[in-house]
């Protein structure tokens, strides 16, 4: 058989060592070649529990590790501390770990491939390395619990290929890890092909990379609702939705797009229900719903309560319930890694795989991928008054740009209309849901005389640009807490509201406002203000979420590239989105996107209708090692990763050699903190720190700086209203300014492990490529529609711009047709 | 309220860095073999490197956030600082660190509430710093040397919303270069996990124990499909109280503030954490959830709910208003009357 039966039952004997805390390391690896066997170094860490109750436990059925598989395909991810496991071992004696187990990912069961813990037994890990078959060898070692080990590749694919040539192969890999994301993998993993697949044995390669730890993810931010006609309040029908969507998109809609979202919406929230998300419910027991701006009954008739909610934290809700069912699936994870390229072939029309960046041990992979998903979510910190978390810097667009596509109709940049002064916090549109009212300086509930029938609760670009006029006509008001700044805010008064059912509905409003602005909004009225909140336009997908590039007229799909989410544009929400839409669309698409993934990839690679893949392995990963492009970019990168941190700058030696200098090295954290304390002199370094008004002087550009002024620029340029004159200035600054600090920055610590500053200059660079774009498609829109309100061009122009701009970095914007099914262009009033 | 007006004060932030020491490259091999085994388990190795204390004084508003203030210090001042941050307004759960000692998040703690006098040069390490006596030493420490008001910085401590009116009353008699100053505020990472770099700290322990407790609804798992435009299952009923009995729960963000403000919880395995045992409560008290006997059996071990002593320091601080305390009780007692 395999090293694997000469080597576990070694472990276990060292394992059943009752009433002790046993930890095992193994450092052994190889391949077996026959069935690409490869067993990365791992950490075994056990426990053996009091009495061995464990063993009561069902563990025979789910735990029971024998009878290893040649077959075996390792992901292994480590095993846990769980007394149940050393149940096993003291039952049989054995442990071995069968492929049943390996494929498990659930993290009962096995999980710590630390390479740390080797040095902690010694005495244990040194016999199993002796004990290890002389011809192993040891394999490059997963780095921690939780990343992805390196995986083997099935042998079919393996054979002329180096391993250390192509560090990685999987079956799908998705960027981001928020609701689009995690329902990709969902979507996918839930598909029927890879349920059989799965069953029978095969096991997909899946990896979920994100920038941040998925918990962490902005749709937990998300608010008020999620649109689907489910009737559980009052009647309703999917047609109805659909038509509030093209109206509210200002019939930038593609409506065979719109259709899909609302016709599956129903499905896609009881989904969601039943995958756990706790949402508020009707006193018989159904999903709750509310009213929400632009969302109506019988095309345009009358407010329609539709928005599915979970109080006010219906994302957070979603998106814990997501990543729940991800954590059932065994998806894995690499957190906190940076995706920095997206790799096509050299005719742009098949995906090879990406480049990241592990944020902890700065460590730049190559990772080959049949397929990509990009779910990276929205740039609102193009802007400086944003509800974006400070995450949101456009990387997936900036991404698919640098890969010289396109994006679409990115002039649309949604401004929440009740943002928190000046914070820009989002304060959920359920406030005027619930009878929050806006009101001018004079008191005034002015939306009455913009939007009669709806007042408060029209569509947001109606809101915002209301909000902005009585601003302009000196009724706006300033933020109590600079009384002297601009009167740029009006009120959002929500005195109306009883305090009971305000606890009841609104409490992350609520606190949001004790919180950040310190009122009592039973009380209070409350200072608001537009802020960027969403971008409609993104990468253009098709229904199946698979990416393309419009080229002469046509849609040319980039084979195995997917998209979804807010950094992607089905176009469903056209030139303004309606609340309520956009978690639909991210968890809609995005579990549409993985199901085609998982048609993609469950075909056989060789298959005649995907000519593409095949060939992408025939001509580069398979026979001419020179052009393994992922690779190659891999290379690129880490010679960026390089740069940036050894030109350092000068700032950075004297500031590291001042810290090395003064402070004592100490082994531990837990000690010696005084040695580290003292011996900084802190004398010296207040009188540098406290000379805040000329920090300028003493440290160079960075990019927080960078994005801080690029958020001022863009703000001033685009936001709610524009012109010509506002667009040039701005694209002046970003060419003459911003694009060459962006690439002159630097980092100002020479390390790479845990450098947040190499994100970010990442992301100044993303955010500078993507202003460009933004600021040219706004440009060539000479009409407002939507969010996009031009003073130079103030009517909507159907003859002319019923298209969406297709934009590039270097190329001239293009415009593709709207689709255009049952719902011709009509006024869009509310 | 209005009375705060644009006044700006200046505050100290000190922040305990580390910077982990580059792998070496032979670590798996003699060194390792040195190291005897320890009975107690602790198979995690401490991160080596280099830690020390910075400080920042910077100018604010009173009501700013301590995460204003650090993104304010990583913009102007010192680019290298490492802390995890995202959404900004305490929905993200990324920002967990010690303020002053206390887990709490950087991003709901404002600076008036946490900015305190102390002696500048004094690190009376080993003792426990007692209010009265420090404070005022401190205060008269920060008096003569930076020429602040003593009322100012005394109140501060104590009382933010006076703290504020004085303050503001002090910015117009002091002079422009001198805002007035709100004393110090000490951040570390959080406690209860290996810090990484600087703030950051490696809560990798705490979600791996959240996974171990199989937090996933489990029901029929069916899942609704669409034909010509109708759903062929519907959602689970579950009426209003019977979501009120783990709504609350179901909130948890998995930030981490309990697990830090655990006693027993510190050192990572000897218990499995407040974060995931109020994971477990909310599918157990979840009516759609039918997995309750698993999930008693799977937290009535001795590193379960019966290591929980009690303390009831993790419902303090939690950001979602969580008596996590209360729970860990209930838990309790639930197993016990299995």
């Amino acid at each position: 058989m395999t090293e694997l039966d000469s080597l576990l039952p070694l472990a276990a004997l060292q394992i059943d060592q009752p009433a002790f805390l046993a930890s095992v390391g193994m450092a052994f690896g190889g391949r077996d070649e026959g069935h690409a066997l490869v067993l990365q170094q791992c950490t075994l860490a056990f426990r053996a529990a009091e009495g061995e109750s464990g063993s009561e436990r069902a563990v025979a059925e789910d735990h029971t590790m024998t009878g290893n598989d040649t077959r075996l395909r390792i992901g292994m991810q480590g095993i846990s501390d769980d007394a149940r496991i050393a149940g096993v071992a003291s039952q049989g004696r054995h442990l071995a770990i069968s492929r049943h187990l390996a494929h498990r990912n659930a993290a009962d069961d096995i999980v710590d491939t630390t390479a740390e813990g080797f040095a902690h037994d010694p005495i244990i890990g040194h016999r199993l390395e002796n004990a290890m078959p002389v011809r192993t060898r040891r394999a490059k070692r997963a780095r921690t619990r939780g990343r992805p080990a390196p995986r083997v590749l099935p042998c079919a694919r393996i054979e002329g290929m180096s391993p250390e040539h192509v560090e990685e192969m999987y079956d799908a890999i998705i960027v981001g890890a928020g609701a689009a994301g995690l329902s990709a993998a969902l979507g996918l993993l839930r598909s029927p092909a890879i349920q059989t697949a799965r069953e029978n044995g095969a096991e997909p390669k899946i990896l979920v990379i994100s920038k941040l730890q998925p918990l962490r993810s902005h749709t937990g931010s998300a608010e008020g609702g999620i649109a689907a006609s489910l009737g559980n309040v009052e009647h309703d029908d999917w047609h109805w939705h659909y038509y509030d969507t093209v109206k509210g998109g200002d019939w930038l809609v593609d409506q065979d797009a719109a259709q899909v979202l609302a016709q599956y919406a129903p499905e896609t929230v009881i989904n969601l229900e039943r995958s756990g998300a706790a949402f508020s419910r009707t006193a018989d027991g159904h999903i709750a719903q509310r009213r929400f701006g632009g969302h109506t009954a019988d095309f345009g008739h009358a407010p329609i309560r539709r928005a599915a909610y979970s109080a006010d934290r219906v994302g957070h809700q979603i998106l814990f319930a997501l990543w729940q069912q991800c954590v059932a699936n065994g998806v894995e994870f690499a957190e906190e890694w940076v995706v920095t390229d997206l790799v096509l072939n050299e005719s742009k029309g098949a995906v090879r795989g990406i480049v990241a960046f592990d944020t902890h041990t700065g460590d730049v992979h190559a990772l080959h991928a049949r397929t990509v998903l990009l779910a990276t979510g929205g740039a609102g910190r193009l802007f400086h008054t944003t509800t974006n978390s400070w995450d949101l810097t456009g990387d997936g667009m900036a991404l698919v740009l640098e890969a010289g596509l396109q994006l679409e109709d990115m002039e649309f940049i949604q401004f929440h209309p009740t943002g928190l002064a000046h914070s820009g916090i989002l304060l959920s549109e359920a406030v005027r849901s619930e009878g929050g009212v806006l009101r001018n300086a004079r008191g005034e509930a002015f939306m009455q005389h913009y939007a009669p029938e709806h007042g408060d609760l029209a569509a947001r670009d109606v809101v915002s640009r209301a909000i902005i006029d009585q601003v302009e006509q000196g009724l706006g008001v300033p933020d109590p807490k600079d009384p002297d700044g601009p009167h740029d805010c009006v009120w959002l008064d929500m005195t109306g509201i009883p305090t009971e059912h305000m606890q009841q509905s609104l409490p992350q409003v609520l606190e949001t406002i004790r919180t950040y602005a310190d009122l009592d909004p039973s009380r209070d009225y409350v200072p608001i203000k537009p802020t960027a909140h969403y971008t409609m336009g993104g990468i253009p997908i098709s229904l199946d979420g698979e990416v393309y590039r419009w080229h002469e007229g046509t849609r040319g799909i980039v084979q195995g590239l997917y998209a979804a989410g807010e950094c992607s544009c089905v176009s469903v929400h056209g030139a303004n989105r309606l609340g309520g839409n956009s978690l639909l669309d991210a968890c809609l698409f995005g579990n549409r996107a993985g199901a085609a993934i998982a048609r993609k990839i469950t075909q056989p690679i060789t298959g005649e209708g995907d000519a593409a893949i095949s060939d992408a392995f025939v001509n580069a990963e398979a026979n001419n090692a020179n052009e393994d492009l992922v690779s190659v970019s891999a290379e690129r990168r880490r010679a960026d990763v390089q740069q940036l941190l050894s030109q350092s700058v000068n700032s950075s030696d004297s500031r590291d050699g001042l810290l090395s200098g003064h402070n004592a090295e100490i082994n531990t954290a837990n000690e010696a903190t005084d040695a580290g304390t003292t011996a900084m002199p802190s004398d010296s370094h207040d009188s540098d720190d406290n000379s805040t008004n000329n920090s300028a002087d003493n440290l160079d550009d960075n990019p927080y700086e960078l994005m801080s002024e690029l958020g001022e620029a863009m703000e001033r340029a685009l936001a709610v209203r524009c012109d010509a004159h506002s667009i040039a200035t701005a694209r002046t600054w970003l060419r003459n300014v911003a694009s060459s600090r962006a690439q002159a920055l630097r980092s100002h610590a020479s390390a790479a492990a845990f450098n947040q500053e190499l994100t970010a200059i990442w992301e100044a660079r993303h955010l500078t490529t993507l202003a460009d774009v933004v600021l040219r498609a706004s440009d060539a829109r000479h009409e407002s529609r939507g969010s996009l309100y031009r003073t130079d061009f103030t009517e909507r122009d159907d003859e002319h711009y019923l298209a969406h701009s297709m934009t590039a970095a270097d190329e001239d914007v293009l415009w593709q047709p709207v689709h255009i099914l049952d719902m011709p262009p009509q006024a869009r009033t509310y | 309220m209005s009375g705060i007006g644009n006044a700006t004060a200046t505050v100290t932030i000190r922040v305990k860095r580390f910077a982990p020491r580059p792998e070496r490259p032979n670590r798996h091999a003699s060194s390792a073999l040195r190291k005897s085994a320890s009975p107690f388990g602790s198979t995690r190795k401490r991160p080596r490197g280099k830690q020390w204390s910075q400080e920042y004084t910077l100018r604010i508003h009173p009501h700013d956030t301590v995460l204003d203030c650090l993104l304010t210090i990583k913009r102007t001042l010192d680019p290298t600082l490492a802390f995890r941050y995202s959404c900004g307004h305490g929905m993200c759960g990324s920002d967990a660190v010690a303020v002053n000692g206390t887990p709490t998040l950087l991003c709901t703690a404002r600076v008036s509430d946490y900015a305190k006098q102390l002696p500048h040069n004094a690190h009376n390490d080993g003792f426990r710093r007692t209010a009265t006596v420090n404070a005022s030493a401190a205060a008269h420490d920060f008096a003569t040397s930076n020429g602040s008001a003593i009322e100012a910085t005394e109140n501060a401590s104590t009382n933010s919303a006076s703290a504020i009116d004085v303050n503001a009353a002090e910015s117009t008699a002091a002079s422009t270069q001198s805002a007035p100053d709100l004393g110090i505020i000490e951040l570390a990472p959080l406690p209860g996990f290996p810090v990484q770099r600087d703030l950051i700290a490696d809560i990798d322990p705490m979600l791996d124990q959240i996974k171990r407790l199989q937090p996933y609804l489990q029901a029929d798992g069916k899942l609704a499909t669409t034909r010509e435009g109708k759903v062929d299952v519907f959602e689970y009923l579950q009426k209003p109280e019977q979501l009120a009995k783990y709504e609350l729960l179901s909130n948890c963000i998995a930030c981490g503030v309990c697990e830090g403000s655990c006693p027993v919880f510190a050192g990572g395995e000897a218990f499995i954490g407040p974060a995931a045992l109020v994971m477990a409560s909310r599918f157990l008290n979840d009516s759609r959830d039918n997995a309750a006997q698993q999930r008693l059996d799977a937290i009535d071990t001795a590193d379960g709910i019966a290591a929980c002593q009690s303390v009831r320091a993790c419902g303090r601080q939690c950001p979602r208003g969580i008596d996590v305390g209360e729970e860990m009780w209930q838990l309790t007692t639930a197993v016990r009357e299995r």
